[in-house]
């Protein structure tokens, strides 16, 4: 090791590579990491076994940011890791799918430009935002370093998969793909990842995806620091995600600590202890249901994995109605191709629009005054900010709201 | 004339006229094809003093593309940088110092004659 310019510590390698001798692409994303992480005061980098690229969609970075992942690809440079790519802002096998959404063709054109630039430093075109359903990505060991944007991925690596990540925004994920490298800071350190702070619920009897989107909400407003807070909570894949998303959306965590989920150690004794109460929870759930009919019912925020599917289908079973697109689901193609045929056909037959590569938040979705319900905390936190009029509405829910329908 | 110390993340030689701007945001608050400010007053070819920026995750690119439409500030002087301003002008090549106070930074006026030099700053020299 020797001491970098700056103060941080850069190895032989690292000075090399910022002196130019792996091209001006990988010398300036090392620059890149290398300040920032000086910004943060880090003392050194770390080796990434993966990244998770955001900041992709051509509605939110615009011609500038084309253009400049395009002068990277144009250099040659290749990613020095694997890496996956979170959702754009259409469906490529269906850009008119997205109900309430234009998509013109100078939009699709840009996108592509985008996705063929990615492409050629060799990113894995997974269009989701979550990347812990892919093999490529449960199959890296735990414990390991990663570079990840998107927060809900961020907050579901650092919880559940044991990976390690602060949450990588702007292009600092597509830097850290070029290099291999991210600078050791927050999460890559041991400890901050030891919870300091346990939540207790009084009562957690019966609470379904969309409370547990409320109780992220009540915690991110309460919670101080990095530390991940802890719980002692157990909830199934689908209401663990809308949880993991809702506290990545209301708050700048990047990690919780749930007993039985999250591995490391944790000295329960030392735990400070704070209540939250049920009642909080359905207070604000209260407020946020369902009170009009929404023109639109939407789940897949973060994307639907193949439990979520299966569990709408069962509800769907039930009535004989057609919903002729009014019912949306935003998944991955990958989640799309592990679907079970039973799944496909009671989705299909009840006219449920499946929609793959995007999401409501990153495409063009919606106008003012328009209603959904959803049962993703998260998307209501977005979606709201466009003067969408969302209600919270969880799969178990949802055979209330179509009856009247 | 008087001297702040600060540290220079992008190193680098500007001179120009103060905009201070208390809490920036690059997403929303600055057109990027013009160097607009929400509230008329112009970056282009300024010195940008802020107390606070926040970082959206577009920032990055939007200090990007105000370099490459010639509209971006010459220098960007803060009290402490937040990770995508650092990224946006590593990116684009435009000198950034941070780590000079609050207090310091808000002495310097609008239209002040501002100097940088690495992590010096000079305000009417």
């Amino acid at each position: 090791m020797v001491l970098g310019v700056e103060g941080m510590y850069l190895t032989k390698e690292e000075e090399r590579i910022l002196g130019g001798e792996d091209g001006w692409a990988k010398a300036k994303a090392l620059e890149v990491i290398v300040k920032v992480g000086e910004s943060l005061g880090a003392e050194r980098l770390v080796n990434i076994e993966h990244a998770h690229i955001s900041g992709v969609s051509y509605r939110n970075i615009g011609k500038h940011g084309e253009e400049l992942i395009k002068s990277f690809a144009d250099s040659g440079v290749r990613f020095s890791v694997k890496a996956t790519v979170n959702p754009i802002g259409f469906d490529l096998e269906d850009p008119s799918s997205i109900p309430y959404a234009t998509i013109d063709e100078s939009y699709v054109g840009h996108q592509y430009n985008i996705l063929t630039s990615l492409k050629a430093m060799g990113a894995d075109l997974t269009l989701s935002c979550t990347p812990y359903y892919f093999p490529q990505v449960t199959s890296i060991k735990e414990g390991a370093s990663v570079a990840w944007g998107e927060s809900n991925a961020v907050l579901y690596a650092n919880t559940v998969l044991g990976l390690r990540t602060n949450r990588e925004g702007g292009p600092i994920s597509l830097m850290a793909a070029i290099t291999g490298k991210t600078y050791y800071y927050g999460l890559h350190l041991e400890e901050n990842r030891v919870p300091r702070v346990e939540y207790v619920l009084d009562n957690k009897n019966n609470m379904d995806e969309a409370d547990y989107g409320v109780l992220g909400e009540v915690i991110a407003s309460i919670h101080e620091g990095i530390n991940p807070p802890y719980l002692d909570i157990s909830l199934d894949e689908i209401s663990l995600r809308e949880f993991l998303a809702a506290l990545g959306a209301a708050g700048n965590l990047a990690m919780v600590y749930i007993n039985g989920v999250t591995r490391g150690r944790v000295k329960k004794g030392e735990l400070k202890k704070e209540m939250i109460y049920r009642k909080e929870i359905e207070d604000r759930r209260e407020e946020l249901g369902v009170k009009e009919r929404p023109d639109l019912i939407y789940f897949g925020c973060p994307h639907a994995g193949v439990e979520d599917l299966r569990v709408i289908a069962l509800q769907l079973k039930a009535t004989k109605k057609k919903f002729d697109g009014k019912i949306v689901v935003t998944t991955s193609r990958g989640t799309i191709a592990r679907l079970g045929k039973e799944t496909i056909g009671i989705l299909r037959s009840h006219g449920v629009r499946l929609i793959g590569d995007t999401c409501l938040v990153v495409s063009p979705f919606g106008y003012k005054g328009l209603r959904i319900a959803t049962n993703s905390y998260k998307s209501l936190y977005y979606l709201s900010k466009r003067g969408i009029k969302v209600s919270l509405l969880s799969i178990r829910e949802l055979r209330d709201v179509i009856e009247g329908w | 004339m008087v001297a702040f110390k600060g540290r220079a993340l992008v190193k680098g030689f500007a001179e120009g006229k103060a905009v201070v701007v208390d809490e920036i945001s690059f997403y929303g608050d600055v057109d990027p094809e013009t160097g607009m400010l929400f509230d008329g007053r112009s970056l282009r070819d300024r010195i940008l003093v802020s107390y606070k920026p926040r970082g959206s995750t577009v920032g990055s690119y939007i200090i990007y593309a105000l370099k490459m439409n010639g509209a971006s500030p010459k220098a960007i002087i803060m009290s402490s940088s937040e990770p995508i301003i650092v990224a946006g002008c590593v990116l684009s090549g435009i000198p950034l110092v941070d780590g000079i106070s609050v207090e310091d930074l808000k002495t310097i006026k609008d239209g002040d004659l501002i100097v940088v030099k690495e992590g010096l700053v000079l305000v009417n020299e």
